[in-house]
């Protein structure tokens, strides 16, 4: 499903380079739940962002769903967000204009679905998400972990290939972080769906099938992977 | 409708329902503010415009003037004329005159104004001198030895320090003596004063011809005939359908006739009206600029995350477009309630202006040039913040 090449990610030039992913390979089955973990600042977030094409790589081939993205022009990579990839901020990105139902809706009526069938898949999704009595609340009528799920909906309304979450219970009370796991867990086991997950927290891993450790933007063997070892 | 349109309509049409109602109102109020400053001062100035041509018909020329043949000083026959003038379609009325400089004496204070020859019924019926009397009364057919003196000729007993030469405060019933041309004297009683408002008509004076008849010793004298007709703006056609008629005289219109100075105020406020329409608009398209880009920017992070959930930049862009229209719509809107109530206060409260009182005049083209232009500044305004920011890198844009 995912296959990265070589995929690095430098940051500016000379003295001041930063080295964000530095050469890695990476492979991600379809239908695997992986966690992506590390310190901060050891490229996690890079690579969920390589992934999602919110940002091009310096160097290496990036191939997701056997499409070379590296080469996609800008406007082929936003037809490739919205059709193959789901994405799920750590701040949940809602239009705050919107009601629940029409942050979902808007992705899949610009996927050209009609205005009826996306009303009615905004709503099955709404309640595969327990959120269908929220159907007409707007972001800041919801607590943060409605406004999450809301997210989540939006990223799997057009049936990604792949959804990639960054960091989503970061803004989220112990109560909703299991709430948003165990959602997205489930959806990955009824839907096959394939999940890239960017997570800081030790506790996280059990839902993932394994984790790619990073440490200053390289993939190192994961130390939380042997019992009674925690991630840095 | 294009699916991306209505996407974007869609979008818009939230964001604006549903948005902060106080930047709106306030965006909307500012544009509003823009489009009334855009049309009130070119329409006081044309207003004054209007005033200044208006006052040229009615006290000096009326639409037609009618002068003696080249090498003549006066009109021959020109009784018989004014019949065959008025018989002519689209005349109302035409009225002889004879305009000559004389002296006028008044205890001992001596001036020389333009002395004005007219029938005072026909001139009542083609010139509004008549109406213009603000003491005594007019002249009449009948009258012999009486005068109407302007009000800045009459002069003010109470002014120490004149700026034009005066007769120092004439009175209505005072008599006046007053020397012509030829050097024959004669007294007039004071009938009436007249004010027009217009400095140059408040200082002449004016008798009956038949008064003059027997100065000049000639029973029917002028030296113009003024000529009105039932619509202004088509002297041009006019002057050629007297012609048609054979009018062999010298035939002027009444903006051939105005005076130098008057065509060079109406010419530099012409002129003030072009640089205000143009300093209007450029500050136009900075306001509205600047108030729709903030908001743009303001939206930046937003922006960036409609990317990345794969939304077209075209669509996002159009948004801004349909929003920034909306604004502009209801900004124009409400500048036309303000601009009615604006002008209809002035219509009951008109501005006073030496020449009369002036109301604004709103040229259906300004208007249309104006809202077209707001539109158009509306419309570059929505499209290149959005532009701009669309163009940025997603991550940057989402990171604000």
């Amino acid at each position: 499903m995912i296959r990265a090449s070589n995929l690095s990610k430098i940051y500016g030039r000379g003295s001041v380079e930063v080295r964000a992913l530095d050469g890695i390979n990476v492979e991600i089955q379809k239908g695997e739940f992986v966690g992506v973990m590390g310190a901060s600042g050891s490229g996690k977030s890079t690579l969920l962002h390589l992934l999602g094409l919110l940002d091009r790589p310096t160097a290496g081939t990036l191939i997701i769903a056997d499409t070379d993205v590296t080469r996609l022009p800008e406007r082929e990579r936003t037809l490739f967000r919205l059709n193959r990839l789901g994405y799920v901020f750590q701040d949940y990105a809602l239009v705050p204009e919107l009601t629940a139902e029409e942050n979902i809706y808007l992705p899949s009526r610009v996927r050209g679905m009609k205005a009826q069938e996306c009303t009615r898949t905004c709503r099955d999704i709404l309640s595969l998400v327990g959120l269908k009595d929220r159907v007409n609340f707007l972001p800041g009528e919801m607590s943060g972990g409605e406004q999450q799920r809301v997210a989540i909906a939006r990223a799997l309304v057009n049936s990604p290939a792949i959804l990639l979450a960054d960091e989503p219970c970061a803004n989220l009370d112990s109560r909703n972080s299991v709430l948003i796991l165990d959602l997205i867990r489930q959806l990955n086991r009824d839907l096959r769906q394939t999940v890239v997950m960017v997570s800081h927290e030790n506790w996280h891993r059990k839902y993932f099938d394994r984790v790619i450790y990073l440490i200053d933007g390289k993939i190192v063997p994961d130390p939380g992977a042997e019992p009674g070892t925690a991630a840095p | 409708m294009l699916e991306e349109e209505k996407v974007a309509l869609f979008l818009a049409s939230r964001i604006i329902a549903r948005g902060n109602k106080g930047t709106l109102f306030l965006t909307i109020m500012i544009i509003a503010m823009v489009f009334v400053n855009l049309i009130f001062l070119p329409s006081i100035i044309a207003g004054v415009v209007v005033l200044f041509n208006q006052q040229t018909i009615d006290y000096s020329y009326a639409n037609l003037v009618v002068e003696p043949r080249e090498g003549s000083l006066l009109i021959s026959n020109p009784t018989s004329l004014v019949g065959k003038i008025n018989r002519i379609p689209g005349v109302v009325a035409s009225t002889p005159r004879y305009s000559s400089g004389a002296t006028i004496v008044h205890k001992g204070k001596s001036t020389t104004p333009l002395v004005i020859a007219i029938d005072p019924e026909r001139e009542s019926q083609v010139m509004k001198v008549h109406k213009s009397i603000i003491s005594g009364d007019y002249l009449s057919d009948s009258d012999t030895g009486q005068i109407l003196i302007g009000v800045t000729l009459a002069g003010d007993r109470e002014q120490k320090v004149e700026r034009t030469p005066t007769l120092g405060g004439v009175d209505v019933g005072k008599t006046v003596e007053v020397t012509f041309r030829n050097g024959v004297t004669k007294q007039f009683r004071v009938k009436g004063i007249l004010k027009t408002g217009t400095s140059l008509i408040d200082n002449n004076a004016y008798i009956s011809r038949r008064d003059l008849a027997s100065v000049l010793g000639d029973e029917d004298p002028a030296n113009q005939i003024l000529v009105r007709t039932t619509t202004t703006g088509d002297e041009n056609a006019m002057r050629l359908l007297l012609m048609q008629y054979g009018v062999q005289e010298q035939i002027w219109t009444w903006q051939d006739k105005s005076l130098d100075f008057l065509k060079s105020i109406v010419g530099s406020f012409d002129i003030i009206n072009l640089i205000s329409t143009v300093v209007s608009l450029i500050i136009a398209v900075v306001v509205i600029f600047i108030v729709i880009f903030i908001s743009i920017v303001y939206r930046r992070k937003q922006i960036g995350i409609l990317q990345a959930i794969g939304i077209d930049r075209r669509i996002i862009i159009k948004s801004y477009i349909f929003q920034a229209l909306f604004i502009c719509l209801c900004g124009t809107i409400c500048g036309c309630i303000l601009l009615l109530i604006v002008l209809q206060y002035l219509a009951a409260n008109p501005l006073v202006f030496p020449g009369g009182p002036v109301a604004p005049v709103l040229e259906t083209g300004l208007v249309i040039r104006s809202i077209i232009s707001l539109f158009l500044v509306a419309l570059i305004a929505g499209y290149i913040p959005s532009w701009l920011t669309t163009r940025e890198e997603i991550l940057a844009a989402i990171r604000g």
